[in-house]
């Protein structure tokens, strides 16, 4: 599914150029749960912003080659990227609320993706059924024209208040009630294709009451049911492979078992591939296949999790392994970042 | 008597009031609601639960940084010294609140959060020997508390930012037991850590209590630290105790159905457990006043019905939110060992 042969980017910064990745080889197959684990400044985020070129403007790819579906995306272009990036590949990041837009109700901003991903299906959708695409435009002029007019009138009745006769400032109070009305009501009318095809992606992450949920601000939502609207969101554009950037780190034990179960249920459901990046080992002890153990920008280990816990073999995963308490009152032993040199 | 109790805390509730757009109160959030504990001289009690559910709450009325509603927190005379006018902590006059802080440090989750980024760490450390005017051999004193956490005298003109988040969190600590306190507060100490860091913190913590002879009341939410660390402990969920138990008793033999599932939810590598998951959200810890909506409500939720339907056919026991807002009476399991459940 995603192959990525020798990947090294590099960060410029005043000190010099750090190597983030070092050459990093991994292959994902179809329908696995890959996990990569590593600590923090291991390289694993930049990996998965390597692969969707994500980067920061400091950073830049300096060599290797990514393959995705047999395609060589390394250097594809801005078109085919935004193609790819929520279409062929779904991403969920660690923190839903500052990932998702806090002014944008679920309905709009799952929209969006379907819109830009899922055009052909929607129109199939309203011609199979009769309904309309979108909502309806009518009666809406664009943002900065319906601003004008609400800021026009306000100002009229703010004025004709001043000047004492109140009558005349009706009309213009009557405009600005009508124009929160509809768009109280537009809100709340889900009958277009695109709100049936939101309903049906929230549906799926086992969401209760969708529409109710669709015209929810993600601050009105659990932070499991926000990272729920992540993943649905992720999955909106028929991706083909997920990846999920601490999908559970902002999350307590008990939500994080749900979602992990979720996002196996899904992945099994749909034979998708799943690159689960996390600093867990627990977590990916619970979900994962295979796992690649990364430190300073390279992999040092790479096997299936029965492997990898019950035999390590790289004396980084052992210390890592080692550092976890595990019941008893025995000193933990504290693996010397020395050893390895420092990140 | 031997086993002496540094702290008794007894039957304390903090509500916080909800009010409505005319300000009165319309509902109480119980963040904590009826909990006694004992903490015992030199050992190490463990706070566990969810977010929401009351620990951090807890934390703050211990040091009085908030005050309770109702009950009460008794001092030993270690504490006191016979020179305290009362051995309540809600009856202390100002001046003795402030003899009384000193005997009891604290430790935050986020360490660059808690420490001032303009200050050097000199600054940093002597600041609660100057708040409470143990001015003479600063510097020695200061020194001192630093070479406890393994840090040196090339440290002491640096800012926050030049260190590591391990460093960072050792800071704290040497702060906090610059005052030489009796007891040491630890809310989550080590969350914001990699594994490999926060096995050099927790061996540095036990190492501290050895030395010290020191107390800690331990809040986390990470069952593996917590059976790590702690001699005794208290599992919170909504603002209640429901179990309370020494470590080995708790984890070998949980009573509480909660209990039960979070033990499982914690990853144990290799050995096979079976897994119950918490289906569900949160509840709301909002108690209105309104007798009709007062009472949680027991029922299985649409939500939970959702994941129920998703995985009643795979082998996953599992226990639903709602069942958990029936509350029991607080019963004597076995020895020393408390649960809510039904006699």
């Amino acid at each position: 599914m995603l192959e990525i042969k020798d990947l090294k980017t590099n960060f410029n910064t005043y000190d010099g150029v750090v190597k983030a990745l070092d050459g990093v080889n991994l292959k994902i197959k179809d329908g696995e749960i890959f996990g990569l684990v590593g600590e923090t400044g291991s390289g694993k985020s930049v990996t998965c912003y390597s692969v969707l070129r994500l980067l920061p403007k400091t950073g830049e790819i300096v060599g290797g080659s990514i393959v995705l579906n047999g395609e060589d995306i390394t250097n594809a272009s801005e078109k085919r990227l935004r193609e790819i990036r929520g279409g062929e590949v779904g991403i969920i990041f660690q923190d839903p609320l500052s990932a998702l837009n806090p002014v944008m109700t679920v309905n709009e901003q799952i929209g969006e993706i379907l819109v830009l991903h899922q055009d052909k299906e929607i129109k199939e959708l309203a011609s199979e059924k009769g309904i309309p695409t979108s909502k309806s435009k009518k009666w809406k002029a664009s943002p900065g024209i319906e601003f004008t007019i609400i800021a026009l009138c306000i100002s009229f009745v703010s004025l004709f208040v001043m000047l004492g006769q109140y009558s005349f400032g009706l009309p213009f109070l009557f405009v600005i009630i009508m124009m929160f009305l509809r768009d109280y009501f537009q809100r709340n009318n889900l009958a277009s294709a695109l709100d049936l095809m939101v309903i049906y992606a929230l549906s799926r992450v086992k969401l209760p009451n969708p529409a109710q949920i669709a015209n929810s601000y993600p601050h009105e939502l659990s932070g499991g049911m926000q990272q729920r609207v992540m993943i649905a969101m992720a999955l909106a554009g028929k991706a083909k492979m997920l990846i999920a950037d601490e999908p559970t780190t902002a999350l307590d034990v008990t939500i994080q078992a749900q979602i992990l179960q979720l996002i196996k249920d899904i992945q099994k459901e749909e034979n998708m591939s799943v690159l689960l990046i996390t600093h867990d080992l627990g977590v990916v002890a619970e979900t994962c296949e295979r796992v690649a153990v990364m430190y300073k920008g390279k992999i040092v280990e790479e096997n299936t999790v029965n492997n990898i816990f019950k035999n390590p073999q790289h004396p980084y995963t052992k210390a890592l392994l080692d550092a976890i308490p595990k019941g008893g009152k025995e000193r933990l032993k504290v693996p010397d970042v020395g050893e390895y040199g420092s990140i | 008597m031997i086993k002496e109790h540094i702290l008794q805390i007894k039957n304390l509730r903090k509500h916080f009031p909800v009010k409505n757009v005319w300000g009165t109160d319309i509902a109480l959030v119980k963040a904590l609601d009826g909990v006694n504990l004992n903490i015992e001289v030199g050992k190490t009690f463990g706070i566990v639960g969810e977010s929401g559910c009351g620990k951090t709450t807890l934390m703050r009325t211990l040091l009085r940084l908030v005050e309770p509603t109702s009950g009460s927190v008794e001092l030993s005379e270690e504490i006191t010294g016979n020179e305290f006018t009362s051995n309540k902590l809600e009856e202390l006059t100002s001046e003795e609140l402030r003899r009384f802080r000193r005997q009891i440090g604290v430790v935050f989750q986020d360490p660059m959060g808690a420490l001032n980024p303009r200050m050097i760490i000199k600054d940093i450390v002597s600041e609660p020997l100057i708040i409470h005017g143990k001015t003479d051999n600063m510097h020695v004193r200061v020194l001192e508390s630093l070479n406890n956490v393994g840090l040196g005298e090339e440290h002491l003109y640096r800012y926050p930012h030049e260190f590591s988040g391990g460093q960072r969190q050792r800071i704290v600590i040497a702060r906090a037991l610059a005052l030489e306190p009796k007891i040491l507060v630890l809310d989550e100490p080590t969350s914001a850590l990699d594994v490999s860091v926060q096995a050099q913190i927790l061996n540095l913590l036990n190492d501290l209590q050895v030395k010290f002879n020191l107390t800690y009341v331990f809040i986390s939410h990470d069952l593996s630290v917590i059976e790590y660390m702690c001699d005794r402990l208290v599992v919170m969920y909504l603002g209640k105790v429901v179990e309370e138990a020494d470590t080995e008793e708790l984890f070998s033999n949980p009573q509480h159905p909660y209990t039960k599932a979070l033990l499982s939810a914690t990853p144990n590598f290799g050995k096979s457990t079976k897994r119950i998951m918490i289906l569900g959200d949160v509840p709301s810890p909002i108690t209105y006043l309104d007798e009709s909506k007062a009472r949680l409500a027991t029922e299985i939720t649409e939500q939970e019905r959702l994941e129920i339907d998703a995985i009643k056919d795979k082998d996953i026991d599992y226990i639903v939110r709602s069942s958990l807002n029936k509350v029991h009476p607080l019963i004597e399991v076995s020895e020393k060992h408390y649960a809510r459940v039904k006699s």
